[in-house]
C-alpha cells in the first residue's frame, strides 16, 4: 500500500501553488502506478485547492489512473494505419491471453492493456507497445510469446 | 464631457436605438432595454459567463458584415445593429436547441423551448442521450467554486463526463447550501428535504430553524461556515429575528430622546 511518507515526498518537492498540481500527480502515478486517494487529499491540503479540482484533474488526463494499474503496460496503437493493419485482433490476442479487456489490469497486477491512437510509427503497423518498448509488425501468434517474455523476466527477478 | 461618464455607444437592437459603454456585453444591454434573448447557461450571480448552451446567438452588423455571436460574452466596442430574431438566427438557434433536447432529454425546459423555437423535427436521426436533465454548462460548479466550498467538478471527459463529487462519495466540503441547485438551469441537481433533514449529493444534513420564530435557517454546516468566515458567533436566530431584537433595544436606548 501506499505510505503517506512516500506521498508527502513526492508532494512537498513541489512549491504550494497551484500550477503544480499535475506535475505532483504524474510523480505519484509515476512512483505508485496510480494517483491513491489519500494522496490526492494530501496535495489538496498542501495547495490549499479543494480535492475536487484535482478530480476533475485526474479524472481528465489518461495518463493518470485513479485505480492501480499493471506493472507491465502493453499499449496497442490503433491509429488509422494499425487499424487497418488489423490493430484490434492484436487487442483480442492479448484478451485471449491477459483475459482482460482494454482498460483493465489482470488479477496478479502484472498487466495493464491500454488503446492508443498512433504511436507515431505507422509504417511499422501494427504496433504493440510493452513498458515503451515497441513489439512492430506483430501478427497475433506473435502476442503470447511477447506476453510469456515478460512474464519469464518477472520469474527470473522474483527466483 | 465629465471624465466620470464614459463614452456612449448606440447600439440598434431589433430596431430600437440603446446606449451602452464600451465593453459592456450585448446581452446585459439588451436586457436592459427589455429585448429578450433566451439563455440557458447564464446567470446573474457571476461575472464571467459561460458562453456555453449557445442559445444566446444573435447577429451583429459593424460596418456592413454580419457575424453571429454568443450575446452573453460578446463586449460592444463599437457602434453596431444587433438582429435577435432574424431568419438566420432562428434557424440556428432552432438547431442548437434541438440538439440540447437531445443531450438532455428529460429536461421539460429544454424541452418546451425546442418546441417553441421550431421543434425538433428533422433530427429523428439522432438518439437522445440517457444523460437526464444534465447539459454540463457547469454552472453548479461555478457557484461552488465562488464560495469557496469546491465540493463537486466535472469528472472525466467527452461523452463520460459529468457533474459529481470526488469519487462520488458524500464530499466533507459540502455544506449542502443547494447553490449548485438553484443556479441549474435545467433542474437537474435534485435534493431531498423533510422537517429534520436536508438530502444533496448523497450527504445528508442537520437543518436548522430560527429559535425565535421557528423559520428555516439552512443547514448546520452552512451556517458554522458563515459564522467561521465572518468571525462572529453561530447565530441562534434568523435575520429578521435578529433586527427585530436590534431594533427593539433600539428603541429602549433612545426612548428618551
Amino acid at each position: 500500500m501506499v505510505s503517506a511518507e512516500e506521498v508527502a515526498r513526492i508532494i512537498e518537492a513541489y512549491p504550494a501553488d497551484r500550477r503544480f498540481a499535475l506535475a505532483a500527480m504524474q510523480d505519484m502515478q509515476n512512483e505508485f502506478n496510480y494517483v491513491p486517494e489519500e494522496g490526492l487529499e494530501m496535495l489538496a491540503e498542501h495547495l490549499g485547492c479543494p480535492i475536487a479540482q484535482l478530480f476533475a484533474m485526474a479524472t481528465f488526463y489518461k495518463a493518470l489512473s485513479l485505480t492501480p494499474k499493471g506493472k507491465h503496460i502493453i499499449k496497442i496503437c490503433n491509429g488509422t494505419a494499425c487499424h487497418i493493419r488489423g490493430a484490434m485482433n492484436l487487442v483480442t490476442g492479448v484478451k485471449r491471453e491477459l483475459n482482460i479487456e482494454p482498460g483493465e489490469t489482470t488479477e496478479d497486477g502484472l498487466f495493464s492493456v491500454e488503446i492508443v491512437n498512433c504511436v507515431g510509427s505507422c509504417a511499422l503497423a501494427p504496433v504493440m507497445l510493452v513498458d515503451g518498448i515497441y513489439h512492430n509488425k506483430l501478427r497475433v501468434e506473435q502476442v503470447p510469446g511477447i506476453i510469456d517474455s515478460y512474464r519469464a523476466k518477472d520469474g527470473e527477478q522474483h527466483d | 464631457m465629465s471624465e466620470l461618464v464614459k463614452e456612449q455607444i448606440k447600439v440598434l437592437i431589433d430596431g430600437k436605438e440603446c446606449y451602452c459603454e464600451k465593453g459592456e456585453y450585448l446581452y446585459d444591454v439588451a436586457k436592459r432595454n427589455d429585448i429578450f434573448i433566451p439563455v440557458l447557461c447564464r446567470s446573474d450571480a457571476f461575472e464571467d459567463h459561460r458562453a456555453c448552451c449557445r442559445v444566446c446567438i444573435v447577429e451583429v452588423e459593424t460596418r456592413g458584415k454580419s457575424k453571429v455571436v454568443t450575446s452573453c460574452v460578446y463586449p460592444i466596442e463599437e457602434e453596431c445593429t444587433v438582429y435577435t430574431q432574424s431568419e438566420k438566427i432562428k434557424e440556428e438557434r432552432a438547431v442548437v436547441m434541438a440538439l440540447l433536447a437531445h443531450r438532455a432529454p428529460d429536461s421539460d425546459v429544454i424541452g418546451g423551448m425546442a418546441e417553441g423555437m421550431g421543434g425538433t423535427e428533422g433530427f429523428a436521426r439522432l438518439t437522445p442521450l440517457e444523460a437526464g436533465k444534465c447539459i454540463l454548462c457547469g454552472l453548479c460548479v461555478q457557484a461552488c467554486d465562488s464560495l469557496g466550498t469546491g465540493a463537486i467538478s466535472t469528472v472525466l471527459r467527452g461523452t463520460e463526463k459529468r457533474v459529481d463529487t470526488p469519487y462520488s462519495n458524500p464530499s466533507k466540503a459540502c455544506i449542502g447550501c443547494l447553490s449548485c441547485a438553484n443556479v441549474c438551469p435545467t433542474g437537474e441537481i435534485v435534493f431531498e428535504e423533510n422537517e429534520k433533514t436536508r438530502t444533496i449529493w448523497k450527504r445528508e444534513f442537520e437543518l436548522v430553524y430560527c429559535e425565535e420564530c421557528g423559520a428555516l435557517m439552512g443547514t448546520k454546516e452552512m451556517l458554522e461556515r458563515a459564522a467561521a468566515e465572518t468571525g462572529v458567533e453561530t447565530p441562534k436566530v434568523c435575520d429578521a429575528c435578529r433586527k427585530k431584537a436590534m431594533a427593539d433595544e433600539m428603541m429602549h436606548t433612545y426612548r428618551f430622546v
